[in-house]
């Protein structure tokens, strides 16, 4: 009764940021450093919304635990095949959007 | 020098709450501990603190970790659900633990679970001490139970108008 990729779309900012830093292993606090760099400073996560959201996320299995030695007081974490193709799915969705409507609104900006 | 102090707050007011610890600390009174409606400050004029609360059950080592991780520290707790965090005024970056209005709306709507389940307890309890008082203590114990309803009843109605006002924005 897995969930389908598609039914996670779209995907709000945050969560969007959130996932794509789990490129890489990483713990809570990681994520949210991560995902202020990337965006560069657009999106900033509290940890309360940070930890709700990876309780939502590990639930609807896009992301698991994963396990790291030397470090058990921090929870850390890495997708699962699921977050992996929401990710690229989302990216996708994003990418066309854009493509798609670029020429038009570049247009609009002119008239 | 400890300062104490001696006030009652519905739960879903905890925004309200936090604004008055803050505005306590920039006077220069800080909180240190709560107990049975008692805030205990200590009182220090050179330093000022913004306070967050946060409702959740079960919290363990990583929750912690993980505030601590972002420059919150751990103050104190009620009843186990209501976790009570501070960090620097002067810091620069997120002064909220809570940064989007859907994480706030979980939030209240979790409040709201565990206090419906609270409530449907004591109904049940108040159950058998009715069928166990005869004569006047019972009109006592109908009065009490009135007053606890209404209180709940005004707690559920201001968690729904938090919880619909969050829906929209």
């Amino acid at each position: 009764m897995a969930k389908k990729p598609e039914s996670f779309l779209p995907l709000s900012q945050a969560t969007y940021y959130i996932l794509l830093s789990l490129r890489e292993v990483r713990h809570g606090y990681g994520i949210m450093q991560d995902v202020e760099e990337v965006s560069k400073g657009e999106v900033k996560i509290g940890p309360g919304t940070l930890y709700g959201a990876m309780g939502k996320l590990e639930k609807q299995n896009v992301i698991e635990m994963a396990t790291v030695q030397d470090d058990d007081r921090r929870k850390y974490y890495q997708l699962t095949d699921l977050g992996k193709e929401v990710l690229l799915l989302e990216y996708k969705r994003l990418k066309s959007l854009v493509e798609n409507s670029g020429v038009l609104i570049k247009e609009m900006g002119e008239r | 020098m400890t300062v104490k102090k001696f006030k009652i707050w519905l739960a879903p007011d905890i925004n309200k709450e936090e604004e008055w610890l803050t505005e306590m600390s920039q006077k220069g009174l800080h909180l240190q501990k709560y107990r049975f409606f008692t805030y205990y400050f200590e009182e220090d004029h050179s330093k000022s603190y913004t306070y967050q609360i946060d409702f959740r059950q079960g919290a363990k080592q990583d929750y912690f970790q993980l505030y601590k991780d972002a420059g919150w520290e751990y103050i104190t707790e009620v009843i186990g659900v209501f976790h009570y965090f501070r960090t620097d005024s002067k810091r620069p970056d997120v002064q909220k633990i809570y940064s989007d209005s859907q994480s706030i709306q979980d939030s209240y709507i979790r409040m709201r679970g565990f206090y419906l389940l609270i409530f449907i307890l004591f109904l049940v309890s108040q159950l058998g001490v009715f069928t166990s008082w005869g004569g006047w203590p019972r009109y006592i114990v109908i009065g009490v139970d009135v007053v606890l309803i209404l209180v709940y009843l005004r707690l559920f109605y201001v968690l729904n108008k938090r919880i619909n006002y969050y829906r929209k924005s």
